[in-house]
């Protein structure tokens, strides 16, 4: 018969042409599936901005409240706490929040403070190593973990530490300073948090 | 190299014939679908369509200014309607949202339930669904066999859906029509405008289709999603089978 | 880099083995008869459904709820708010569709070219089973979208189980566990459905496949390539009219499933209820224990047996004959090695009588299932003209239908025990290949 010489070449071709096919359609198929994972229209709705009252912080106390099913803290920093920032940066990973810390918050909090007004740190109560929720200890006193203490927040999980603007000290196992999610203020005292004075989420 | 070559032709081909196809037997399903509440034959063609979406803002916008005061749509976010419907979040919170939900929220009507239970007997339906449930037709011809009845409690009755217990709400548009009655029976034999409202017959026809069109829209938004990706899809599978088929072609040399 | 894959193969078989004879075993020294035609595809078309129903349907549990209050919710939350959930829906719904209509053509091939014959009943038995399993599985996914066809649909169904006198109206509560279909039922139904029943499905599937490598399979031609000459281009020692299943079946069964592909993605994309046959317009009406829909009937594929309990009246003072004849008609498959004992396996050399009856059966089937689709109420009318009683004529249509598909049985039996038939004789190699 004519055609008993297999072509290989053409075999080989077609082969690997519809084995490419048929990997990009499965590929493509799968794509829908993972999307499916993406928070869904109603999680999103119920991630809408929250507004808090900051009438009742009063100073060195620290407000817990939930947005997106996170813990944002809200502090009202003594002037002694924001004195003792800048006395903090040899001993943090990245004190400009400018290096590996540049995503961690909003251009806007992109200071010394990590804040909008110097006294109001709000701040995503995430420990960036693997999640934890890191405790507030405010107080200025030397702490069995450091005795040279000067308040912040300190991870019950992998004893990782912040200081009073949730930069991360250095030789800890977290890496990033915690985030600041994107805030602003309606008036001298009411916050909104997940949306920018712009309006971007 | 001829391999190539030989993959194009089929596949210009079936780039033209095939959506050809998809449109022809989509609209045949269209037909069959259209067809499907218990109808006598008597049901108006609605001539809506989803991918109209002037019609769909008209459509809307009759909705919020008529129907949403007793019926909800449970299912349907503003935001999810704003970007289907080429409209802005700001046009949509003041031109359409009137009760004061967030953007992202679903349509709730304003009526209590327990009170519309009181008034009409029961509670107006979420009409999320409706057009699922009924067919775009039947709404279509729902909507434009409302008739003065003085039998009834409520002053109104409707050919398509007897002894409804909603008020014509549309009658400032339509006008009021009134029956025309067998003689002998009671039956119904056809309806005419009595008073002319504010629009002509074939402007209120459109209204209405476009608000058939909304609530087609409304109970399956992704069904223009589903349009939009499905020619893809398909042309993807037009030529993976191309593919296989000459791949089968090739090795069945060796079988004699 | 080919190396790698050498080494990592060598490595492998070191440790079990026993995979790689197993792999040439079903796959590349599987020597399957070379004259397979279009029937022989639905058998990879099934498998591949299966998957596609396993696959979306894992993905629906993730957002689906199956309780009575948010069930009918959850189904919609899919539709629009989860991204792309209404894609995963609508391959699920109609892969439960195309499952059907799959599995029917399978088992007509089956029946056409004799292929529950000996040496393989046992391969028939088990894909019956599966019919069966598939049935139940098919009938508790239906209920779990909680619209008001399901609820019927289960109360209906399960009402069938309280026609058994005696135990039936107790047996009717257990299966429900409630007086109507509940929040129990939904929960227990949705248990079966992701998981006890798939684990069977799945089982009989392996049963079955492994079943029939150990006979080999059927052809067209119903001739036992195993009996016939040994010699063929890949090993002198095989059947010469069959050839290695991977890769001559393999990229073959991959044509059809691109065709099969093109034909669900059309119905998915642009006909996902397929005009009320697939995903029915009550079921977009949430679960509602006081109204009935107006037309209250099963999804199309289980219309056939339905039509038959419908058409088998009350006697005695139960209703129970009806739900025999329906369980009867499935039963009769099962039996139908033992029905059929004609030699002659393929409808190409078997008797007129043979082919005369398959054809009536067949017709009869399907207008059983126009029946329990209630086609006969719409289209009677406009074919007899609007005063004929439709009642009397759909049962009048119905029951000759119903005596027609048990007359087969009744028939075949007679026709292969009592030696009627007069076959034509079978060549002893398969005649024909594309």
């Amino acid at each position: 018969m004519a055609n008993e010489v297999v072509d290989h070449g053409r075999r080989r071709f077609l082969t690997t042409a519809t084995a490419v096919v048929g990997g990009v359609g499965i590929v493509s198929a799968a794509v829908p599936f993972i999307k499916s994972w993406e928070p869904s229209a109603r999680a999103k709705a119920a991630g809408a901005p929250v507004t808090q009252s900051l009438k009742k912080i009063e100073p060195g106390q620290q407000l817990i409240i939930g947005w997106r099913s996170l813990p944002v803290f809200i502090v009202n920093r003594t002037p002694e706490q924001l004195a003792a920032l800048p006395k903090q940066d040899p001993r943090l990973v990245d004190p400009k929040s400018d290096g590996s810390s540049a995503e961690q918050q909003p251009t806007y909090a992109q200071n010394g403070t990590r804040s909008i007004k110097p006294e109001w740190l709000v701040m995503v109560g995430i420990c960036t190593h693997l999640g934890c929720v890191p405790n507030y200890v405010g107080e200025m006193k030397p702490e069995p973990f450091d005795p040279n203490w000067q308040g912040g927040y300190y991870c019950p999980c992998h004893h990782s530490r912040y200081d009073m603007a949730g930069r991360v000290y250095q030789g800890v196992p977290a890496p990033k300073n915690m985030q600041i999610p994107p805030y602003h203020f309606i008036d001298d005292t009411t916050v909104q948090i997940g949306v920018d004075a712009k309006g971007n989420a | 190299m001829t391999k190539p070559t030989l993959l194009m032709k089929p596949m210009l081909l079936v780039k033209r014939v095939l959506p050809a196809c998809a449109l022809a037997l989509g609209l045949l399903f269209a037909g069959q679908q259209a067809a499907h509440a218990e109808d006598d034959g008597q049901l108006m063609a609605s001539g809506s369509s989803i991918r109209d979406q002037a019609s769909l803002q008209r459509g809307a916008r009759l909705f919020f200014n008529y129907c949403v005061g007793c019926h909800s749509l449970k299912y349907v976010r503003y935001s999810r309607m704003a970007d289907d419907l080429g409209l802005t979040e700001q046009q949509v919170m003041q031109n359409l949202n009137f009760t004061g939900a967030k953007f992202d929220e679903q349509v709730v009507s304003h009526m209590p339930a327990d009170d519309a239970g009181k008034w009409f007997g029961k509670a107006p339906p979420d009409l999320s669904l409706e057009v699922s449930a009924k067919g775009s037709d039947w709404v279509y011809t729902y909507l434009n066999t409302f008739y003065l009845d003085p039998k009834s409690p409520i002053g109104w009755n409707n050919t398509t859906l007897p002894n409804a217990a909603m008020p014509f709400p549309l009658w400032e548009l339509q006008g009021e029509q009134t029956a025309v009655t067998k003689p002998g029976s009671g039956e119904v034999e056809k309806l005419e405008l009595a008073h002319p409202g504010k629009l002509t017959p074939e402007q209120y026809q459109q209204a209405t289709r476009d608000l058939v069109n909304f609530l087609e829209y409304v109970s399956e938004p992704a069904a223009l999603q589903r349009q939009h990706y499905g020619i893809w899809v398909l042309l993807f599978l037009v030529a993976f089978t191309m593919l296989a088929y000459l791949l089968k072609k090739e090795y069945w040399k060796d079988v004699h | 880099m080919a190396n790698v894959f050498v080494r990592i193969g060598d490595w492998v078989n070191e440790r079990a083995p026993g995979l790689a004879p197993t792999y040439r075993k079903h796959m590349t020294e599987y020597y399957a008869p070379k004259n397979f035609n279009l029937w022989y595809y639905f058998g990879s078309l099934a498998l591949l459904v299966l998957v596609n129903q396993i696959v979306t349907g894992i993905f629906l549990t993730m957002n689906y709820d199956p309780s009575a209050a948010g069930a009918f919710d959850s189904v919609q939350y899919i539709m629009r708010d989860v991204e792309w959930g209404w894609l995963i829906r609508y391959m699920h719904t109609t892969g439960a569709s195309l499952f059907f209509v799959v599995v029917f053509l399978h088992m007509f091939r089956g029946i056409m070219y004799g292929s529950f014959k000996k040496p393989r009943e046992l391969v028939w038995l088990l894909g019956m089973l599966i019919f069966l399993v598939l049935m139940a599985e098919a009938f508790m996914g239906y209920v779990l979208p909680w619209g008001n066809m399901s609820f019927w649909g289960a109360k209906v169904i399960v009402s069938l189980f309280g026609t058994i006198p005696k135990i039936g109206p107790g047996l009717q509560e257990w299966i429900m566990g409630d007086f109507l279909p509940a929040d129990a039922t939904l929960n227990r139904f949705f248990a079966l459905h992701v998981i006890a029943l798939p684990i069977v499905l799945l089982l009989l599937v392996v049963l079955h496949l492994a079943a029939l490598h150990e006979v080999g399979s059927n052809n067209p031609d119903g001739v036992d390539i195993k009996h016939g000459p040994k010699g063929n281009r890949w090993d002198a020692l095989k059947p010469a009219d069959g050839i290695p299943f991977h890769p001559y079946y393999t990229v073959k069964d991959l044509a059809g499933v691109g065709f099969f592909l093109l034909i669900a993605a059309f119905i998915i994309f642009f006909a996902p209820t397929f005009g009320g046959w697939f995903l029915e317009h009550d079921n977009s009406i949430a679960a509602n224990n006081l109204v009935t829909p107006a037309q209250i009937k099963p999804v199309w594929y289980f219309t056939a047996f339905y039509a038959i309990v419908r058409m088998i009246p009350s006697a005695f003072g139960t209703a129970v004959w009806g739900v025999l004849g329906m369980f009867g008609s499935i039963a009769l498959l099962f039996a139908l090695p033992w029905i059929d004992v004609g030699p002659v396996k393929s409808i190409r050399y078997r008797g007129t009588g043979y082919k005369v009856a398959l054809t009536i059966f067949v017709i009869a089937f399907l207008c059983l299932m126009a029946i329990g689709m209630d086609l006969t109420d719409e289209y009677f009318p406009k074919i007899f003209g609007a005063d004929i009683d439709i009642t009397l004529w759909d049962n009048v249509f119905g029951r000759i239908m119903t005596l027609t598909y048990f007359g087969f049985f009744v028939f075949l039996w007679l026709y292969t025990h009592l030696g009627w038939e007069k076959t034509k004789p079978v060549p002893d190699r398969v005649t024909t290949h594309d």
